[in-house]
């Protein structure tokens, strides 16, 4: 599942912290790209991606480089085929939140709490100490809290 | 906090099929949102503008090594736009921007600490589509 970091402090020296997920995603993600991307792609940006590198757009149907994802997206898919990684959350909206708490593994970092309504399961991590949250109140209290 | 739009309550610009179509109610608009619905499209548009009028500033990623802190400071008369807000705006920044009369904000992201914000500063994107054309406005996120 999902795992969860509210302080810089907590992610392991061996896991590298990406903030700016536009850029890593530009430079790294998009050429490992596969077949799970698609349905990434359309289900947060509703564009479809018709090759490796290209998408068309949602607005007017253009083809796109597949760097005109949004920054969501990007996190989420930076997410998906980075998961040693740990990746900024903060330019995620609702529906990019959607996909990525149900992930069965990847991480990421906010200090301030971006909750889905729905979701079913995280790993949050603070003060050495890893525990599973399944409630969107208990989360947000985690988060909330100052450790 | 200001709250009438200091630089300008219109813009509206023409990009191929797009046309961005803005008004600005409130001098710090926040932009938020899904993802996906084309704000940094938007910003993109805004950000061509530059080359033709001074009164606007466009900030992003781009920019992530640089004192944004200190660009706000030194600037007057702009309406500032800043993509990944939520990434490049630090607590004394928000402060900044939230006492500061001399320019105007236009700011892209979801987290509102320290801008002091109410709902009146919060809008999202809506884009229609028009003949041939997509036209990007703001309505009230609340």
């Amino acid at each position: 599942m999902l795992t969860i970091y509210k302080n810089k402090k907590d992610i392991p020296s061996d896991k590298e912290y990406v903030e700016l997920n536009d850029l890593y995603f530009n430079m790294n993600t998009s050429s490992l790209l596969d077949e799970r991307a698609k349905s990434i792609i359309e289900a947060i940006d509703r564009s479809e991606q018709i090759s490796k590198f290209k998408i068309r757009s949602r607005f007017n149907g253009d083809v796109l480089n597949i760097d005109k994802l949004s920054s969501g997206c990007k996190t989420v898919l930076n997410v998906l085929y980075n998961p040693e990684k740990v990746f900024c959350l903060k330019e995620c909206g609702e529906n990019a939140l959607d996909v990525l708490f149900g992930f069965e593994k990847g991480a990421v970092y906010s200090d301030y709490p971006i909750i889905p309504f729905d979701f079913e399961k995280v790993a949050v991590f603070s003060d050495g100490e890893i525990k599973e949250i399944d409630d969107y109140e208990e989360l947000k209290e985690w988060w909330s809290n100052a450790d | 906090m200001q709250t009438k739009p200091v630089v300008m309550e219109k813009f509206h610009i023409v990009h191929t099929s797009f046309v961005v179509d803005l008004s600005f109610t409130n001098n710090i608009t926040i932009l938020m949102g899904y993802s996906g619905v084309g704000k940094t499209a938007v910003f993109s548009f805004i950000q061509e503008c530059m080359s033709i009028d001074k009164r606007i500033l466009c900030i992003n990623f781009i920019d992530y090594q640089k004192n944004i802190g200190e660009i706000l400071k030194q600037t007057s008369g702009k309406l500032i736009v800043i993509d990944d807000a939520d990434v490049l705006l630090d607590s004394d920044a928000r402060k900044h921007i939230s006492l500061d009369e001399k320019n105007q904000y236009l700011i892209i992201g979801r987290n509102p600490a320290d801008l002091f914000a109410t709902k009146d500063n919060l809008f999202e994107l809506v884009s229609t589509s028009v003949e041939e054309h997509t036209v990007f406005t703001i309505k009230p996120y609340l």
